[in-house]
Order: C-alpha cells, then structure tokens, then sequence
C-alpha cells in the first residue's frame, strides 16, 4: 500500500462511497459527508490529484484514478475487516466499533496494519468479503455479462428501460457494437436491445466473473 | 334463438409479436387503412363473421407497455382506455415471453376482457422452450390460446374464446407486494370519488408511473383538479417513502411478477447461451465490424436495383399508355365534334393528371415490397443499428438514412418510408429535408442545361448539384432540430427482433396497404394541381398553349422580375419553373413548348440564350425550388398537416431563390457572367 496519511485514505474511501450513490462526487459533497470546511477538502483533493490517485477537471466533478479506485478499495476493506472483527469477535457495540475502527486505522503504523489485517482475512471465523465492483454498462466487453445495480437515467428514458426489462438485478450480456463503434447490442430478457453508449453509461452494473 | 350481436375486439401487443399476421388472419379482404383522427398513425380496421357474431377488429400499433412514448403507442393506449372495445386480443410473442408478458400485465389491470394469443409457438421446441399452456392461464386469470399466426393456425379456437371473454374481465391483477400495496390502497380509495369509466385501481396506477398521464385523460376541468391533487398529494407521499425512484418502482414489481410466473409455467431445457439462435449466429456476419456496412451498402443497392430498374419500364410503359390514350381520345373528342378546348381538357388536363399519379405506382409499389420485406425479415432495425452513429452526428435518428437514400430515387416513396421513424421530431425533419435530395426527374434539367453550356466537364457540374443538396439537406436538418423541434434527441433504445422469413400475404397485403393510400391521399392533391395547371395554360379562352398570353404566361412575366437577381428574369424560366411543380423533368418539354422547338432542337437554343452562370443558377433552383405536387401529396399525406406542408413549400422556394441569388450574384462579381 502506498504511503498514505490517514486523512487522505478517508478521502479515498469517502469518494469510493460517494460515486456509488451518484454519478458524480463534488467538492461540496464531501465536505457534507466527512464534515471537514470545503476549502480544505479541495485542498486535500488537489493532493490527492497530484499523487495521481484521482482525476479532477477545475471545480468540475471528481473521480478516482484506476490506482486511486485501486487504493479506495484497499482502505474500505480495511475498515470494515477491523469494524467487523470488533463486531463479530469481540462483541463491540456498532457505534463505538465504527469510531475505534477509525481511531486504529489513524494511530497504528501500516506494517502492524497490514498484517493485521491479512492476519484476520486469513481467520476463518471472518469470513471474506469482496468489495462489489460496479462500472458503466458502456465499459463491458463484448460477451461480458453483467448485474444490473443502478439505473442513473431519469425521467422518460428511465421508464423506458425499466417497462422493457432492464431493472436493477436484471442480467445483461454485451453482444456486439455497431460497426462504426456506437451504438450497442445487448441480450436481456431473452431478446436483443439495443442503446448507445450515452444510454448505456448511465446503466451501472457489476460485473459477472 | 341466438340472436347477433356487434363485439369491438382491440389487438395489442409488442412490435414483431406476429399481431399483423393475426389481423390478416382473422380479416383477410375485408379490412380497410384509414388514419388515427389528428395523427399520422395508421388505423386498420377489418370484420371477421362468426356465425352470427361480427367481430370489428380494429389493429392497434405495437406497443411495449401502455406508457405511450410515440405517437404509435400512445394512440395504442389511448383507444385502450378511452376506446372501450369489448375484448382485448393480446399477441404474445411465445419465444420471448418475459417482455411481452409486460403489456399484459398492464392490459390486465385495464379492467377490460382480455384473451392471449400466444403466438409462434412452432419456434418453442427449436429453441427448447415447453409453456404449461393452462397453467399459465390460471396464473394470469385470463384464457390463453396457442397459434402460430403466420400458418393460420389456432385462429378459430382464438375466435370463440375471444367471444366468450366478452362481458368477463380479468379475474386476477397483480400484487405489488405488502409494502407497496397499503399505499396503492389509499390512494385508489381516493380515486374512487371521481366520476370516470376508468377502472380506479388502473388509474391510480398510471398516475403513479406517468405523470404527464393526467393531460390526456378526457374529464371536466373541475374533475380534473380534483384529480391532479390527489396524484400530487399521493405522489409526494409515496416519494417519501419510496425516493424518486417510484415511477419505476411498478415496473420493477411487475417484471418480478412474471419472472416468478414464467419460472411456474416455463420449462428451458437448455440454457441461454445454448440457446443461442441462428438469429445471433447471422448478426455476428450481418452486423459486424468488417462486413455490417458493406452488406448494409449491397441491400441498400439491392433495394434501388430492384426498385428502379424493374420500375423504369413499367413507368415508361405506363407513360406511353397515357400518351397513346390521351391522343386517342383527343382525336376520338374532335371526331364527334367536341371543340378543341373540351378535348384539351380531357386528354391534357384529366387524362394527363391520371397518368402522373399512376406513373408513380410502379416505383412506390417495388419500393415497399422492398421495405415491407426488409422490415418483416427484422433487418430493417439492424440498418438502423448500423447507421445511427452517423444519423446521430446530424442529431438524426438511424432510421432516417433510409427515406433520405431513397429520395435519390423519388422523394414520394422517400417520404413515405419515414413511417419506420417513430419520435415524431426525426420523422418530421426527415420529411422536410427529402426534397433536397435530388430525385429522377431533376435530372433531365440537368442533363438539358450542361449538355448545352458544360459539355466538357457535364459529369462534374451535376455532381456537384448532388452534393450541393446534401449538404443544404444536413445544414437545413440541424437548423431546424435546432430551432423547430427543440429539446432532447430521442435516445436510441430499440429491438433488434429475431430474424424471421417475411410471408408472401403479409408483405403483399403490406405493400397493398401503403400503395392505397398513396393513391388515395396523395392522387387527390396531385391531380387537383394538375387540373389547376391546365387551366392556367389555356385561359383566357382561345389563347395558344402555355404561352405568353394565357394566364401561366402572365404570371411568368409577374414573376420573371423576382428572378432577375437569380439570373433567369424571363417570362419563359418562369413559366417552365411553374410547369416544374407539377413534375420536375415537365421543366424540360414545356421550355421546348414555349421556344417552339423539339427537346432535340431545345439544346441550341438553351446554348444560344442561356450564360453558363444563369444555366447553373437555373439548375440550383430546380433542385431545391418548392417540391413536385407528388412530394407535395406525399407530404400532406404523411405529415397531416397543411401548415407543415406549407411550411416545406415555403422554405424550399426561399432557399431555392436564395442560394440561386447568390451563386449568380458572387458568379457576376467574379466574372463569369
């Protein structure tokens, strides 16, 4: 794991949380959710753009960098491996589990961090949890398939995929792209569909291995 | 005694569900095309006698779900709920079962009679699909028939349950879950105050899922503020506890029902990917990366072989029979003593407008054999498929290159094929800017003009006409999304049906069906502009044809000093630009009938009056100058609106007089005059 302060992994993290609830994370947002000032959540932003970590075009949306995506993911399932194992083992309270699990990641040094943490994943009485991986319909490979976890359309376009079958929890397997790259061809419901990219990029979907 | 009775039966169901091939069945001749009243839909109606029971049954467009995003649907759903036909007949797809089980499960909570046609069931056991037909039945509540439409099988079962559905309306509706029910509950109590034949629990649900729905419902304006406070009470409610999310929340707890439904009554055999159809196995050629655009080139070539190649002689031949009629009865006329007048009339003005509707059937007639055969075969959407991308850069939609191809040929039938668009924005636009593409008849001006004045570079100056349409055509195109039909392009989201072989009476009976309707909505206009024209030529009584003195002539001359900054400000380019209305190529032979001269002597003297720059100013405005009255008819008749087709003629003779201003303008001030 990188070098990072602990105040830059909640970044991360929050910024993982965020874009999985909306399509896009602002400043403003952030600040709501971290209850830190926004001039020094851009502050901390413009750091974390410089370590590459996350893309930011000026005052425009923020997004994490695929090493950025890459590290959130690491942070998250840290913290939820320490919360749950004050959870599950020790029997902690929820709330206090959530703030000590906080205070550890902060305190303890990242060696001690790591292997306790791959010291827990290794237990069995944790079970492994593998963080969903969501991406825009428009980003799957031909032939791949993937679940259906949130449909950011709105209005009209909204209702009209969801009456022809495209739902959250639906599967839908990529078939092909049209010959001059757009638009593109799905199997859903048993019949053939097909969107351009701008539609399908506000499909988000996990995934099938 | 039985005594006879009159049943209303609606057929609804999904695009490419086979509902054509079940009216076809049940009507045979006995159905006639009229339009939907305010819109350019089609509505097809026809009668089937069963013993002493008359089923009207009317075609209602394919639609996927009773929410109405094109005209089509919402001219299905309209007459649903406000129509109140006796039976619904719901065609159900039976190899994609799923989807079209989502109409249904809206049809079902109408609260009117509905019968299932589950159709294509031939195709199941190749695709390893076995429906417990009763089950299904008793899980829909509803009578569920197997047919195969398209070999007429199952239709007199589907015939007697239909008249036995009449008077019983669906005995089950769905349950939306006990979290979401109580709150549909309330809000149908409330509903149930209002005065309308609508069934509340229906109501209630539209007003959840739509909420534009309220303006179409037809209610005393004191009813319908009562109505739009309930929804607007019950939908902030529902909001609050559902999120935003609850228009979609129905069809999300909808397609969960069938899902269990179908996991009842469906045995697969073999799994999806198995299962992957032949269909799958011809896109993976049809559609891909190396070869989708040069098949879609051959088929586009292939639609215009067979539709003008095979259509030209047939068009000649019908030319020459109108020619040799006309003269006939023009001699026939003198010999019994009718004077010159009358027998110019008859064979010029009657004859002659006759012939220019019939001389078109030919190509419009090939031409929709071609499309209906494209469409019913499924390849019609894959041309859309591979064409959007492009379509899309000029804010089109995929389905519109092919009307615009089309136009190269005729812009009649060019307009006509804009019926495969469904948003009415692209289908207008693409109606309008047909025109600029240069048809057929434009083409022997052109031909005149250069082999007159461009003789070394003739092939050059008339592609340069082509081009100059197409590109006018995407310029007009953007300006008028822009300003004329603002907002939103309509997204892409659209079925690329399975592939399937056309049957002989369904594209007979299809292209039958649009060639009517030419005949009958464009042929009056046609034929009343031609009458029109003939009478300029000829009055006042005892002037000689088409010249100068007779009315047409006096208005070329009124006329001539407005196209005097276009460069041909003379009484005989006006007249001839007048004649052009009625056909372009008539351009050609009344410029011969005014100078006096042959089409063969026409060159010379075009040569000898005409400067190069006033000849392709002259050729520009045949090219854009307001459309043929067939365009014109075909134009009326697709949009129905005067005010649309007003519109088309009016911009065409702006841009037509504009453009040809300027060429001729910067031409002399760069000396070409």
């Amino acid at each position: 794991m990188l070098d990072l302060s602990s105040s830059l992994q909640d970044y991360l993290e929050a910024i993982l949380e965020l874009s999985e609830v909306n399509s896009t994370v602002r400043v403003t947002d952030l600040a709501k959710k971290l209850n830190i000032a926004k001039a020094s959540v851009s502050q901390s932003i413009s750091k974390l753009v410089d370590l590459n970590l996350v893309q930011q075009e000026s005052y425009g949306p923020i997004e994490l960098t695929s090493t950025g995506r890459e590290q959130a993911l690491k942070v998250r399932r840290r913290h939820r491996m320490l919360r749950k194992f004050l959870i599950e083992i020790l029997g902690v309270k929820p709330e206090i589990a959530e703030k000590d699990a906080c205070k550890m990641e902060h305190s303890i040094s990242p060696e001690t961090m790591d292997k306790l943490v791959d010291f827990l994943a290794a237990s069995e009485q944790l079970p492994q949890e593998e963080p969903k991986m969501t991406t825009q319909l428009s980003q799957l490979k031909k032939g791949q398939t993937g679940t259906v976890t949130k449909i950011e359309a709105t209005g009209t376009l909204r209702r009209r995929i969801s009456e022809l079958g495209v739902n959250v929890g639906t599967k839908i397997t990529v078939l092909g792209v049209a010959p001059m790259g757009d638009p593109m061809e799905f199997s859903v419901q048993d019949y053939r569909l097909s969107l351009r990219k701008d539609e399908a990029s506000l499909i988000r979907v996990e995934v099938d291995q | 005694m039985k005594d006879s009775k009159e049943l209303v039966v609606a057929l609804a169901g999904n695009p490419n569900c086979g509902k054509t091939s079940v009216f076809n069945n049940l009507t045979g001749s006995r159905q006639h095309v009229g339009n939907w009243p305010g819109v350019t839909v089609e509505r097809k109606e026809g009668t089937h006698i069963h013993g002493d029971v008359a089923l009207k049954i009317i075609d209602l467009p394919g639609t996927y779900s009773l929410g109405a995003y094109s005209e089509d649907e919402a001219v299905a759903r309209d007459y649903l709920l406000f129509g109140q036909p006796d039976v619904i007949v719901n065609i159900v797809d039976s190899t994609n079962l799923a989807r079209n089980l989502y109409l249904t499960t809206q049809l079902l909570e109408t609260g009117i009679p509905v019968v299932i046609a589950l159709n294509m069931c031939d195709e199941l056991a190749s695709k390893g699909i076995k429906i417990n037909v009763p089950l299904l039945s008793q899980l829909l509540g509803v009578p569920v028939v197997q047919t195969v439409a398209s070999r007429g099988r199952g239709m007199e079962e589907l015939v007697e349950k239909t008249i036995a559905a009449a008077g019983n309306p669906p005995a089950k509706s769905i349950n939306y879950g006990p979290d979401l029910e109580p709150d549909l509950e309330a809000f149908v109590e409330e509903l149930k105050e209002l005065k309308t034949h609508l069934n509340p629990r229906f109501l209630a649900l539209k007003l959840l899922e739509d909420t534009e729905f309220v303006k179409d419902i037809p209610l005393e304006e004191s009813e319908k503020e009562k109505l739009l406070a309930i929804q607007e009470k019950n939908l902030e409610r529902m909001r609050k506890k559902w999120g935003e999310g609850v228009e979609t929340l129905l069809a999300e707890r909808r397609y969960g029902y069938i899902a269990g439904m179908v996991k009842e009554a469906v045995q697969e055999e073999s799994s999806l990917l198995a299962r992957l159809s032949v269909s799958d196995k011809i896109d993976r050629i049809v559609t891909s990366r190396l070869f989708g655009i040069p098949f879609f080139l051959l088929v586009v070539w292939g639609i215009f072989q067979f539709t003008f190649t095979l259509g030209d002689p047939l068009v000649e031949l019908l030319e020459g029979f109108f020619e040799s009629f006309a003269e006939a009865a023009g001699i026939w006329l003198q010999n019994i003593g009718a004077s010159e007048l009358v027998s110019s009339f008859i064979g010029d003005g009657i004859i002659g407008g006759i012939g220019s509707i019939l001389v078109f059937i030919p190509h419009i007639g090939l031409l929709f054999l071609a499309i209906s055969i494209l469409e019913d075969s499924g390849y019609m959407a894959r041309a859309a498929y591979i064409m959007d991308r492009f379509m899309h850069m000029l804010g089109l939609h995929g389905k519109s290159f092919l009307p615009l191809l089309v136009g190269f040929g005729c812009n009649v039938p060019g307009i006509m094929a804009t019926r495969t668009l469904e948003n009415k924005n692209d289908r207008l636009i693409t109606i309008l800017i047909n025109p600029l593409m240069s048809c057929g008849g434009r083409l022997p001006i052109y031909i005149l003009f250069t082999s007159a004045l461009f003789t070394a570079n003739q092939g050059l100056v008339i592609f340069s006409l082509y081009l100059l349409g197409i590109v006018l055509a995407i310029l007009m195109g953007m300006l008028f999304k822009k300003f004329l039909f603002k907002g939103d392009s309509a997204p892409f989201v659209m079925e690329l049906p399975p592939y399937r072989l056309p049957t002989f009476k369904n594209t007979l009976l299809t292209m039958w069906d649009r060639v009517g309707a030419f005949i009958k909505r464009a042929g009056t206009v046609i034929f009343a502009a031609s009458i029109l024209i003939w009478f300029l030529a000829n009055l006042p009584v005892g002037v000689e044809y088409a010249s100068q003195q007779s009315l047409l002539g006096r208005i070329g001359s009124l006329l001539a000093p407005i196209l005097k900054p276009a460069g041909f400000g003379n009484w005989q380019a006006a007249s001839a630009l007048i004649f052009g209305v009625v056909a372009k190529e008539v351009v050609v032979s009344t410029l011969g009938v005014i100078h006096g001269v042959g089409e063969e002597g026409l060159v010379g003297v075009i040569a000898k009056t005409w400067t190069p720059l006033a000849a392709y100013s002259f050729m520009v405005m045949n090219l854009l100058y307001i459309p043929c009255v067939a365009t014109i008819g075909a134009i009326r008749r697709e949009t129905n609106s005067w005010k649309w087709t007003l519109f088309a003629i009016g911009y065409s003779l702006a841009l037509g007089w504009g453009v040809a201003a300027l060429i001729y303008q910067v031409g002399s001030l760069l000396g070409f005059a």
